[in-house]
């Protein structure tokens, strides 16, 4: 009996070992590449003591000062999109929580359903109607793309949390003459902020991160920060790896440290979102 | 309320409709008309600025006699196969080595969370660099154990194999926390009722924790077969598709017909087929699944 306990011991060990390396192990790997000299960088086995370095930030100021225009634009268009996608699904929610019938519950279906379409197959007619429209390279753009893939999980997310208010606080608001809009913003938010904060960290990471619009739509002016990464990537030529692993470091650690802090809004998200929707 | 009861209104109510304008007319908008466009443009011949003419289904024909759509198809089946699944046996895994009781799980927790937070182009950077043919730690590793080398930038396979193992890091956080959250609400009495009638930690897995956890299996599977089937970054980031055009997946194969060959139609065709792929993959297997439920239950 004691063998058989310490063998499971040793086992859940192993697991968790693994589980750590596995999750950590790359991420510390780039954070830690980005202040190697760069000799250090490539000694087999690894380096575990050198001397910290800020050279390839200084490099990467100097070489691609774009990249950092890039992170505005990240930043612009991740804000941008976390409005947009909260509002709309917050008021998308209220309702679909509110007025149930069966025409609501079809046009809750259709807003899921059409979330079945591959982005790349709904990129092909966008293209040229976002040039016609000549919002081609725009933040605008990324902003609604953005929202609009959010809006079907954001929607059911929200009714799901809005499902939790008694519907006596607002028909009692509904009686003293109060307008569905003020309920919603005085009774329905304050009390979903929860939900709304959830909804807003999905969002965030995807914007912040995503790479397949922002290659399609974007190329000077609004161009974000992944898209450098991956150019500095594709010049194989000049490849220095150190100024790559700097981007990197700059461009994950706030929103790996993001996610640390809101984590537990991050994992009612994604369990809300996924079992009831 | 204003819906009236039991009166089956059939139709959205009016109070309900400014609510639902900004939602419904961003996914209007942006997807489901576009979505309908790409039938107009499949069967069109078309160049950016030109008027297109109708060829009825001949981009399709062109898409399929495509011996590299076939390709893609193929790659892209067996990479979406090898990464949902994998998910889904270490989600499964995980999650219940978590509900068995870890000390600090609120920092592991975290821990295995922090993927889900880095972006498909730093976790390319990461990849290319520990898998380089030259310098990469996990290839050197792999040498000096006697074992060859991940030669993903040369062969196929493995160029697969690193794009499945690349997905499959930045997605398990999702699968791994659906699975858990289900386990967590298993009612504590099943195990226990389970331990008091003597039964082995293999049979209360198969009999307690499996039927339990199999409508968020279900569901984890299914965003997981919807998401990964549309797989575009991993691949384009780590080989482009190449070499010689042997790792392109359905994604990659349509980007580069429409932006780089500048047969728009034939991508249209290809994008249309995709939408139809992808909802009979989701609907087949949820049947399959629920009829291996219902006659389990039996």
């Amino acid at each position: 009996m004691r063998a058989d306990r310490s063998i499971v011991v040793i086992g859940k060990v192993l697991a968790v070992t693994a589980i750590l390396i596995w999750s950590l192990a790359p991420i510390a790997f780039i954070v830690v590449s980005a202040v190697k000299p760069s000799a250090d960088i490539f000694a087999v086995p690894p380096r575990l003591t050198f001397v910290p370095t800020l050279k390839h930030f200084a490099d990467l100021w100097s070489q691609w000062r774009g990249f950092f225009n890039g992170l505005v634009n990240s930043a612009i268009v991740t804000a941008g999109a976390t409005l947009l996608a909260v509002g709309a699904s917050t008021m998308a929610g209220y309702a679909y929580s509110r007025f149930r019938n069966p025409g609501m519950a079809r046009s809750a279906l259709f807003l899921v359903a059409v979330r079945l379409l591959p982005p790349i197959v709904i990129i092909l007619p966008l293209f040229p109607m976002v040039n016609w429209l000549r919002l081609n390279d725009t933040h605008l753009v990324l902003i609604v793309l953005y929202a609009t893939f959010f809006v079907s999980l954001g929607t059911l997310l929200m009714r799901a949390f809005i499902d939790q208010i008694p519907r006596e606080l607002d028909e009692a608001a509904l009686v003293d003459g109060a307008s569905r809009f003020t309920i919603l913003r005085r009774v329905i938010m304050p009390l979903s902020a929860q939900g709304m904060l959830a909804l807003a960290v999905f969002v965030i990471v995807f914007a912040w991160n995503e790479f397949l619009f922002a290659f399609v739509f974007t190329s000077t002016r609004a161009k974000t920060a992944p898209l450098f990464i991956a150019e500095m990537m594709g010049s194989l030529d000049s490849f220095d790896w150190g100024v790559l692993f700097a981007a990197s470091t700059v461009q994950l650690l706030p929103i790996v440290v993001f996610v640390l802090a809101t984590q537990k809004h991050l994992v009612a998200g994604m369990t809300a979102g996924a079992i009831k929707g | 309320m204003a819906s009236g009861r039991g009166r089956g209104q059939s139709w959205l109510p009016a109070a309900a409709l400014p609510f639902l304008a900004p939602a419904h007319g961003l996914v209007l908008g942006v997807i489901a008309l576009p979505a309908l466009y790409v039938v107009w443009l499949s069967v069109t011949s078309s160049t950016f600025g030109k008027a297109p003419t109708f060829v009825g289904l001949a981009n399709y024909i062109q898409a399929l006699s495509d011996p590299y759509f076939w390709r893609a198809l193929a790659n892209t089946i067996v990479v979406v196969l090898v990464v949902v699944h994998v998910e889904l046996v270490l989600g499964l895994g995980m999650a219940l080595l978590f509900a068995s009781g870890l000390p600090a799980r609120p920092l592991l927790l975290a821990a295995v969370l922090m993927p889900y937070a880095v972006s498909e182009v730093s976790a390319a950077v990461i990849f290319r660099f520990l898998f380089d043919a030259d310098v990469g730690p996990v290839n050197v590793a792999l040498q000096a154990l006697g074992l060859p080398p991940l030669e993903w930038s040369v062969v196929p396979a493995h160029g697969l194999a690193i794009v499945a193992l690349l997905s499959i890091w930045l997605h398990l956080p999702f699968t791994f926390i659906i699975l858990y959250a289900a386990r967590l609400a298993v009612p504590a009495q099943l195990y226990e009722a389970a331990r008091i009638d003597g039964v082995s930690a293999l049979q209360a897995f198969r009999y307690v924790t499996l039927p339990q956890l199999m409508p968020a299996i279900v569901v984890a599977m299914l965003f997981r077969y919807i998401f990964a089937f549309r797989l575009f970054s991993e691949v384009w980031l780590m080989t482009q598709g190449g070499p010689a055009r042997s790792t392109e997946v359905l994604a990659v194969h349509l980007y580069l017909d429409a932006f780089r060959f500048n047969a728009f139609g034939a991508a249209a065709a290809t994008g249309w087929l995709m939408v139809l792929i992808s909802l009979v993959l989701g609907a087949g297997y949820l049947w399959v699944l629920r009829r291996q439920m219902t006659s389990d239950a039996s």
